[in-house]
């Protein structure tokens, strides 16, 4: 597998606390939702790699022409508008689509069982009251 | 090298197949039990929230394979998809011993008496071949019974004899109720509708050697961790084999069932877990492979004699596939309506399953079984609830406990284009050609289950929901692990594929064991209406020997 550049890694690692933003419980990075994709794209999501980093690029880029700074490093209400705008087509149907693809992906590492390499102990489970008797 | 030689050949061990490979192993017979499936631990079944009969969104834990067993699906504009077995399309159901019964919720419905005469008791919709089963209600109820006793199933039979009349209770008592029952009981209450606890092949004590159900959260589309829940691979097939009688036969993919030149059927002809091609013969062959591969399978058997397929002088093999349309409505509560107590599923009506005015047939509507999270998050959010942000995570925090659904199988008005053919140009692994679905369900299927979205909203709203959302049913082709109807019973064969014994027209010592010969599919689970015509079929197969 090929890796992220590290701007890339970054901008990932902050969409993915916009889609779930740290609160009083963790929020999807610190909860393990980039050892999830990792572990996918070692496998069932392999093919979608190079989406992502196309992906995490173009946003970045438009971080930068819009803000003047790389996505990771806007304050959170400027990255959330700005996600708000990519998910409702301003930046084109491509960009539009994927970043849905994206939150299904960061919601199933968030929700999945830890088994999947996110949900790091059970967090998720935790937060919401699922809890595994048996 | 001869072939080797069997009294009979069963193709497929889920439902029926267990069944009939027991009761004729224990006849004395010596019989042959092919699964294209593995036999696979619990273990091996695993807890996958992402990989699972439930939830099959990068794979399955119960078979089959991803690879090398596509099917085409053909949308309502003619655009043909090719499907892999965890994507949706492919109408999957389990690929393994013991089949959809390993891993399924395990409600044990019986059909209620008018679902056997749809004809008789609504007309026949235009567009449709609604028709009345060749058998009644009386007939299959000591088969019910059988498999009631014989699997085990709590329930409370008192709670529903007025519409399902029976001889004789369930042979444990219901699971106590939850939370959310006792919510939705108030809400029934309040309308002075009836209720039943719905009939499950669990233990709710131990029995038969095992455990009572430890009310786990991973019951639908997983296995037991502790076998309360009854399948055929852990009663059925284990008396078939106890037997001495009975060979079950592993990663055995059924390619072709043999003829002679008279066109009598003499054994099946299948690709070993090697691979490697083997024949096996037999005075009778029996079909348990699931509406969609029994019916695939009848095809691929085309001979000189039956050139368009075994039982398909009629062309009605693969012809009124049929499934439940689900429908259903979700509501949050003011109230946590969650206890964690699974499986879940614990209360529902039939009262609306028949008598609507001016629908045609309805069905059952239940609670829900415990939520997996992912799942939750991906079918169950308010309709205006952002995808993704704070508000989403507050949702999933503060309602997850809060929110459940009530919801049920449709009855489906069967109708000739919602088939099952051989696509022309994809094959499997083996060469042979696959399952091609085209056809939606009938547009009767589509205003019953509007209808029962209504009284399911009403339910809810009754019982205190604060607030309610629902997508609306939409005509869609429905078979997967409730499929039926490919291989319709009837006496006249050009009409149907097998008669009320389930032989196959014109072939004495050929038979089916699934749902291919439901007529109609009913508006409730069918594994129990699966299980009791195996039984009556296999009883008939050693009358007649």
């Amino acid at each position: 597998m090929s890796s992220f550049t590290a701007t890339q890694e970054a901008t990932l690692r902050a969409v993915v606390d916009r889609i779930i933003p740290p609160d009083d419980h963790p929020g999807g990075w610190e909860a393990g939702v980039g050892n999830y994709l990792t572990r996918q794209f070692a496998g069932d999501l392999a093919p979608l790699f190079g989406d992502y980093a196309n992906f995490l690029a173009a946003i970045d880029a438009i971080a930068r022409r819009l803000h003047g700074a790389p996505f990771a490093a806007l304050p959170t209400a400027t990255q959330d508008a700005l996600l708000v705008q990519i998910e409702s087509d301003a930046h084109g149907d491509d960009l539009a689509r994927f970043f849905a693809v994206l939150v299904t992906h960061a919601m199933e590492g968030y929700y999945g069982d830890p088994g999947n390499g996110g949900n790091r102990d059970a967090v998720a489970w935790r937060m919401i009251g699922f809890e595994v008797r048996g | 090298m001869s072939a080797a030689r069997y009294d009979a050949i069963v193709v497929g061990a889920g439902a029926g197949g267990g069944v009939t490979a027991a009761i004729l192993a224990e006849a004395g017979k010596r019989v042959l039990l092919l699964e294209r499936g593995q036999d696979l631990t619990f273990t091996a079944i695993g807890r996958d929230h992402l990989r699972n009969q439930r939830l099959s969104q990068y794979g399955n834990n119960a078979g089959p394979d991803l690879d090398g067993h596509p099917r085409v699906a053909v949308d309502a504009d003619g655009r043909e998809r090719l499907v892999r077995p965890h994507e949706g399309g492919y109408q999957n159901n389990a690929a393994i011993v013991g089949g959809g019964t390993r891993v399924y919720g395990a409600q044990a419905w019986r059909f209620l008496p008018d679902d056997f005469r749809m004809a008789t008791v609504y007309g026949v919709p235009t567009g449709s071949s609604l028709a009345d089963w060749p058998l009644d209600y009386a007939e299959l109820a000591s088969h019910y019974e059988r498999a009631e006793w014989e699997l085990g199933v709590a329930g409370d039979g008192a709670a529903s004899a007025d519409l399902l009349p029976r001889e004789r209770d369930y042979p444990m008592p219901p699971l106590p109720p939850t939370a959310q029952s006792r919510v939705l009981r108030r809400g029934a209450d309040a309308l002075g509708w009836a209720t039943t606890p719905v009939p499950l092949l669990i233990n709710s004590e131990p029995r038969d050697g095992r455990a009572a159900c430890i009310r786990c959260q991973h019951c639908v589309g997983f296995a037991c961790p502790v076998e309360a829940k009854n399948g055929t691979h852990n009663t059925l097939i284990p008396r078939a084999l106890a037997t001495g009688n009975c060979d079950l036969v592993t990663g055995a993919t059924a390619a072709r069932v043999a003829t002679d030149r008279v066109g009598r059927a003499i054994g099946v002809d299948y690709f070993d877990r090697d691979e490697t091609p083997q024949e096996v013969r037999a005075e009778v062959v029996i079909l348990a492979a699931g509406a969609v591969e029994t019916a695939r399978l009848l095809l691929n058997s085309a001979t000189t004699r039956e050139p368009t397929g075994l039982g398909n002088g009629g062309d009605q093999v693969g012809r009124h596939l049929q499934g439940h349309a689900y429908t259903g409505v979700n509501a949050r509560f003011a109230e946590p309506i969650y206890d964690g107590l699974g499986p879940g599923v614990s209360i529902a009506t039939l009262r609306f399953n028949h008598g609507n005015d001016g629908i045609i047939g309805g069905g059952m509507l239940a609670d829900e079984f415990i939520l997996l999270p992912i799942i939750f998050q991906k079918r169950y959010l308010p309709p205006n609830l952002p995808r993704w942000g704070a508000v989403n995570k507050a949702f999933m925090r503060e309602a997850y406990r809060y929110v459940t659904d009530v919801k049920g199988p449709t009855q489906e008005i069967p109708h000739p284009d919602g088939r099952v053919t051989l696509d022309p140009t994809v094959r499997d692994r083996w060469g042979l050609p696959v399952a091609r679905f085209s056809g939606a369900t009938h547009p009767e299927t589509v205003r019953t289950a509007t209808f029962l979205q209504d009284r399911a909203r009403e339910w809810l709203d009754a019982a205190g929901a604060i607030q309610t959302w629902s997508t609306p049913p939409r005509p869609r082709l429905a078979a997967g692990q409730h499929q039926a109807g490919t291989c319709r019973m009837g006496d006249d064969p050009r009409t149907s594929v097998v008669d009320r014994w389930c032989r196959v027209h014109g072939h004495d010592n050929l038979f089916i064991a699934d749902g291919s010969p439901h007529v109609t599919n009913g508006g409730v689970n069918p594994v129990l209406t699966i299980l009791a015509l195996a039984y009556r079929t296999a009883e008939g197969i050693l009358r007649a020997w």
